[in-house]
């Protein structure tokens, strides 16, 4: 028996069952829709976040508003601008932008909202202690310093 | 004519094509997404100033005073110091008591935010042994002036 086998080899090769590709391929693309977000602001300030060896991970990104403080991205001038979605405003605009934020947010994440100040090395304490009051106005009161994670080694110098 | 037209079967759709369209979908969703989770360091902000607010009996020797001057210079109690030995200061500070004893920071408004990032969060690796958080009065004031709020 085994000697008939020798004789006749199957030179096809088994054509492999595709069937399921389109469903695995549709999974991880529902992975992907789930938990990703668009990203839907264009940032107009350019800065470098500080770095830090105690910084967290956001925890829910859709309760979180983003402040950007830093220079304008085509460089025509060296002050701060303040840019709250894709508009540069003043520190009197953030009240609005967190109520009108809020009000659109699910009631879950009205309850986690978390401010993250984007803001860049160099901004003076005044503006940072501006934009902190206009929150506690507006009862925005977790906020988080973005920032970069560094080493622990590094910080022992 | 008739008959042969009863003997057909319903044709089965080719969906050969349907693994390169989610493939397309995938690329899609790949490019515009972002993955990337934002870091910072979390604080609690007070809740705005009430019309009769109350002042928070302190004992002066359950605060210790940080300055952080325009040109970044660190001050303890009105010592000159650096992160490093703040960070320990301050573990001692507040193992005593940590729910009572407030870590005062005047920063003057014309420093940097980095170096007020740096100390907040030399405070906060200060509180990590003690696993609570630490309870931080946070003024920005110019050094001169005396009795700025309290946050």
């Amino acid at each position: 028996m085994k000697r008939r086998h020798f004789r006749r080899p199957d030179h096809s090769i088994p054509e492999l069952n595709m069937a399921s590709l389109p469903d695995l391929i549709f999974t991880v693309l529902f992975f992907f829709m789930i938990v990703t977000h668009m990203r839907d602001v264009e940032k107009q300030v350019q800065y470098q976040v500080p770095a830090g060896t105690e910084v967290e991970k956001e925890q829910h990104k859709s309760a979180v508003l983003h402040i950007y403080i830093g220079h304008p991205l085509d460089g025509s001038s060296d002050e701060f601008l303040i840019q709250l979605n894709n508009q540069i405003a003043t520190v009197g605009d953030i009240r609005r932008f967190v109520e009108s934020e809020r009000r659109r947010m699910s009631p879950e994440d009205q309850e986690r909202l978390t401010v993250s100040i984007d803001a860049d090395r160099d901004v003076p304490m005044a503006i940072i202690n501006e934009v902190k009051q206009a929150l506690r106005q507006s009862y925005a009161l977790n906020i988080s310093y973005a920032a970069s994670e560094k080493a622990l080694k590094k910080n022992i110098k | 004519m008739f008959r042969r037209n009863r003997h057909r079967e319903v044709p089965s759709l080719n969906t050969s094509s349907t693994a390169d369209i989610s493939f397309m979908l995938l690329i899609f969703f790949l490019v515009t997404s972002s993955m990337d989770a934002g870091k910072g360091l979390k604080r609690q902000l007070p809740p705005p100033p009430q019309e009769q607010e109350q002042v928070a009996d302190i004992l002066d020797s359950d605060i210790m005073t940080v300055t952080l001057a325009a040109d970044g210079a660190l001050a303890l109690n009105g010592e000159p110091t650096d992160l490093q030995q703040l960070q320990r200061e301050v573990t001692q500070f507040a193992a005593v008591n940590p729910k009572h004893r407030v870590v005062a920071i005047k920063t003057s408004p014309e420093a940097t935010y980095d170096a007020y990032f740096q100390l907040q969060n030399a405070i906060m690796a200060a509180y990590r042994p003690l696993k609570c958080q630490p309870r931080i009065s946070d003024v920005v004031e110019h050094h001169e002036e005396k009795g700025g709020k309290r946050l």
